[in-house]
């Protein structure tokens, strides 16, 4: 059998200590290609110092994170295989986008046309002779994203790429994101926003405090949890449909407005058993918990700034 | 190779390098005319209280070739000072404006990048180096001609002392490639070395003046370990007497420059980039 490919990160029992802090404890986790995954966690969480561990900026206490079986570092190609977005503000004040670019091409052997034609990628290209200085957050991060797509990597990596910018900018990365992933990419991002996120992500990782609190699909995270999926009912008839729902095992609640909401039963189920109980349905609903929900749940108590 | 070509590019697509030339063009032009005054002043009458070391030095400084190979070196101070610091600014600026994250994500062997920048210093102090060079062999046939002395750009020495030249501007810019890296913060490491450069020598000398008065003479010797001293013996065109041999300046000055080298390096592989 052979090993993951380097579109494939694997993150295995990463640790950084700092001198008082463990920014990151014990943290494994791997993220594959084709897909979106969500990398979540609070302020603090050591997200960040994650992303730079495996960037090989950041020299981990233990563990390793890698793309494949490869380190950053070893990568022969780097700029060719992935490509990351950091902090926004990471280009010279007094350098034209233009320039920021092309320093990336000259020092990986990438041409200059790239610069431009990743410029035009990104909608950048009218501000392209403007120094860094004048851009806006927005345009810095959109810059951000040209630099990392320069070599056409098949790996992608943001941290929290959101910031800055407006919901029109948040839009297009989403899309482009997502046409990237479904070109078999492999994208990473990082966000303590998460309704982004629900929209976003086809997987997650939540971390919080350093470790890992769960990953998975985003379905399976949201449906493994209360506050995850639950059918939404209204009947005439409460107490003889939650009798027959009790036979299911699921649980049953009562709104205020008169609803009921079952969890541990799929809306199908429902139905059938209100079917078979002869039981008069007025609505018959499936709802989605948000991820807000979920992640506040899951980080309780691990949450907040550190 | 592409590598030192980033590099350079950096140094080009950012508004330093012409506002560090704009610097340089008055400075080299009060360089010049006072290596003239100097050489045209003559010697001072014998009974101005100096020692005979120093008379003797100053006899020697006024020989035609002495004085060929000071005038021909002519912006050397200045223009070895803005090497030093443009140097020392590739490195800091990747901290101060915060590049490092892209440069390092783009090159990862961090090895490769520091070596790039020590190359890209040291094209820089050559291009300083032939500006002045050429500006001086334009210029300097003028101003000998004027004191009667000859051009003398048929001794060797002259062209001894034009080459390394040459040398302490290479090694200089190395040096603040190292300072760079030893002191990450832009403001501070250009403060300190332009005061280390420009008040050091005499601050020091000083420092060494009293110790060899009131410890040991021998201390005195120990002067040409301070960079500024060791570059001064390095390209001074003859032997002049009372001072160690020229070779020693430049054996000092290209330890310092391997030792930072070394050292920066080193430190630039272990650092976290955050
Ligand atoms: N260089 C550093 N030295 C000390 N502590 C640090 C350093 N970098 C990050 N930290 C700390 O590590 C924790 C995790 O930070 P970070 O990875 O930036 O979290 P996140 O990106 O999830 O918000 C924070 O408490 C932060 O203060
Ligand atoms: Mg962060």
């Amino acid at each position: 059998m052979t090993g993951p490919g380097t579109d494939e990160i694997v993150v295995d029992r990463l640790t950084k200590q700092y001198k008082k802090l463990r920014a990151v404890d014990d943290l494994s986790f791997r993220v594959r290609s084709g897909r979106v995954t969500g990398f979540l966690g609070p302020n603090g969480a050591g997200k960040t110092t994650t992303l730079r561990m495996l960037l090989g900026l950041v020299t981990p206490t233990a563990g390793t994170a890698t793309f494949g079986s490869q380190r950053y570092t070893e990568l022969s190609d780097p700029v060719r295989k992935v490509g990351a977005v950091l902090e926004a503000s990471s280009a010279h004040r007094g350098r034209t986008g233009r320039n920021h670019l092309r320093m990336i091409c000259r020092a990986s052997g990438l041409p200059d046309k790239r610069a431009d034609e990743v410029l035009e990628l990104v909608g950048l290209t009218p501000a392209a002779g403007r120094k860094f200085k004048g851009y806006s957050l927005g345009m810095k991060q959109r810059l951000g994203i040209a630099a990392a797509m320069l070599g056409d990597p098949q790996v992608l990596i943001l941290d929290e790429p959101a910031n800055g910018l407006d919901p029109e900018g948040i839009r297009w990365m989403r899309d482009l994101l997502k046409s990237l992933a479904s070109n078999g990419r492999t994208v990473l991002v990082s966000s303590h926003l998460l309704g982004e996120m629900q929209l976003l992500a086809d997987d997650v990782v939540i971390v919080a405090a350093g470790k890992l609190i769960t990953q998975g699909p985003v379905d399976e995270v949201l449906g493994g949890m209360t506050g995850g999926v639950q059918v939404r009912v209204r009947t005439p008839q409460a107490e003889a449909l939650t009798a027959a729902l009790s036979e299911l095992n699921a649980s049953v609640t009562a709104t205020q407005d008169g609803a009921l909401l079952v969890h541990g039963a799929e809306a199908a189920a429902v139905g059938h058993a209100a079917f078979a109980a002869g039981v008069e349905l007025h609505e018959l609903a499936t709802e989605r918990g948000d991820l807000e929900q979920v992640f506040l749940q899951l980080t309780a108590g691990k949450a907040g700034i550190r | 190779m592409s590598l030192v070509n980033a590099e350079l590019f950096k140094v080009r697509t950012t508004s330093l390098w012409w506002i560090m030339g704009i610097i340089l063009v008055p400075l080299y032009a009060a360089s010049v005319l006072a290596n003239w005054a100097q050489a045209s002043a003559g010697q001072p009458p014998s009974d101005a209280g100096v020692s005979d070391t120093q008379t003797a030095q100053i006899e020697a400084a006024l020989q035609p070739i002495n004085v060929a190979t000071n005038l021909y070196t002519s912006g050397q101070y200045f223009g070895v000072l803005v090497v030093l610091l443009l140097s020392a600014i590739i490195v800091t600026s990747e901290f101060f404006h915060l590049t490092a994250t892209t440069t390092f994500l783009t090159t990862p062997r961090r090895e490769s990048v520091i070596l790039a920048k020590f190359a890209a210093a040291a094209v820089i102090g050559v291009l300083v180096w032939l500006f002045t060079t050429v500006l001086n062999l334009l210029v300097v046939p003028l101003i000998m001609n004027n004191l009667d002395l000859g051009s003398q750009l048929g001794e060797a020495a002259v062209w001894r002392a034009i080459g390394l030249n040459l040398l302490a501007f290479v090694l200089w810019a190395i040096l603040g490639v190292g300072a760079g890296v030893l002191i990450r913060s832009q403001i501070a490491a250009t403060l300190i070395l332009a005061i280390t450069y420009v008040v050091g020598t005499s601050a020091i000398g000083l420092i060494f003046f009293l110790l060899s008065e009131y410890v040991a003479e021998w201390i005195n010797n120990l002067q040409v370990l301070v960079p500024t001293t060791a570059s001064q013996l390095m390209i001074s065109g003859t032997d002049l007497p009372g001072s160690p041999p020229r070779w020693v300046g430049a054996v000092v000055m290209i330890g310092y420059a391997v030792v930072l080298g070394f050292f920066g390096t080193w430190l630039t592989k272990r650092r976290d980039i955050s």
